[in-house]
């Protein structure tokens, strides 16, 4: 009996245990964005909803979408995205919200 | 070990290789499409910005149940697309789990176009869709409606292209013409899907969050 054989195969269930364990960690967030929208917190309630956003986002991207799990190439070619978003929303933002203030 | 030979395609001498190649391809359009979403969520953020209160007001204007069920409907159909691709990958005789996963992928996928429908009817008979009867007189309130109809129906698009990708894929499978084990092509459409999953996830909080409290 090899190595192999002796691993236990995957199953149906172990497949779902454990992704329904994050479709349930999911859905928890959208019932907390939706009750923190309710929440009078100011500018914070905004922020809120965009962080828990930014949560969901991540849980789908590294499990659903199994990037924690992929090769450095794919992580560069995913990372690139947010780095020229990030440099997008940066310049943008630096200029729009100086000239605002400034009236 | 399952046969794959079928699967192998020019100009790649092994699974593995297409299979990397796949990947890589399909990450580097998702990242292009980060930044196509992400363009318009800064246009969004930037009017917003501008407009505070009128946002809030023409937020408010949105039916908050259908986004909710919208989002919790796509956040399911990440779940059973995640099963079907990871039950592909794994190589092991998952055949009727694959094609039912699939089949429940698409028909929530469905699902979700349906509830925008019920919703797209509202809107438009609440004359939320900016022109000369426009029903809110806040400076500021159409574009954020500008924005919420090119946003949704530029999502609605890439969802359907998801819903026709998956189809194929359960249409073939069941058929038998496409071997569903092992097959990186259910891989790259499941990161499709999740990717058109994430950029609802970060619309729910912008069009129907604000205003409520």
């Amino acid at each position: 009996m090899t190595a192999r054989d002796a691993k236990p195969s995957l199953t149906a269930w172990s497949l779902w245990r454990r992704n329904g364990g994050i479709w349930a960690a999911l859905m928890l967030l959208l019932a907390a964005s939706l009750t923190f929208a309710y929440i009078p917190m100011g500018l914070l309630t905004s922020v809120v909803g965009i962080v828990i956003a930014v949560i969901k986002a991540s849980l789908v991207v590294l499990l659903f979408m199994e990037l924690f799990r992929s090769k450095t190439l794919v992580h560069l070619a995913a990372l690139s995205g947010i780095v020229f978003l990030a440099a997008l929303f940066a310049l943008t933002l630096a200029d729009v919200l100086t000239r605002l203030r400034s009236g | 070990m399952s046969d794959t030979s079928g699967l192998l395609k020019e100009p790649w001498q092994r699974l593995s290789r297409q299979r990397d190649a796949g990947q890589f391809g399909i990450w580097v359009f998702l990242a292009s499409e980060v930044l196509f979403f992400g363009a318009l969520m800064l246009t969004y953020t930037v009017c917003r910005v501008e407009h505070m209160e009128a946002f809030a007001a023409a937020a408010r204007e949105t039916n908050i149940w259908y986004g909710t069920i919208n989002t919790a409907i796509l956040l399911t159909s990440s779940l059973t697309m995640a099963v079907a691709s990871q039950a592909a990958a794994s190589g092991e005789p998952f055949r009727r789990l694959i094609l039912w996963c699939l089949l429940a992928t698409a028909a929530l996928g469905l699902a979700f176009l349906v509830v925008k429908g019920f919703e797209y009817k509202e809107d438009i008979e609440k004359h939320l869709v900016p022109d000369a009867h426009f029903a809110l007189k806040q400076v500021g309130a159409q574009l954020f409606y500008g924005l919420y109809w090119l946003v949704t129906g530029v999502h609605a698009v890439h969802l359907t292209i998801g819903i026709i990708l998956v189809l194929r894929l359960a249409f073939l499978g069941s058929l038998g013409e496409l071997q569903l084990r092992e097959n990186p092509e259910l891989e790259v459409t499941g990161l499709y899907w999740h990717l058109v999953d994430i950029v609802w996830i970060f619309l729910y909080p912008l069009i129907y969050l604000p205003g409520r409290s």
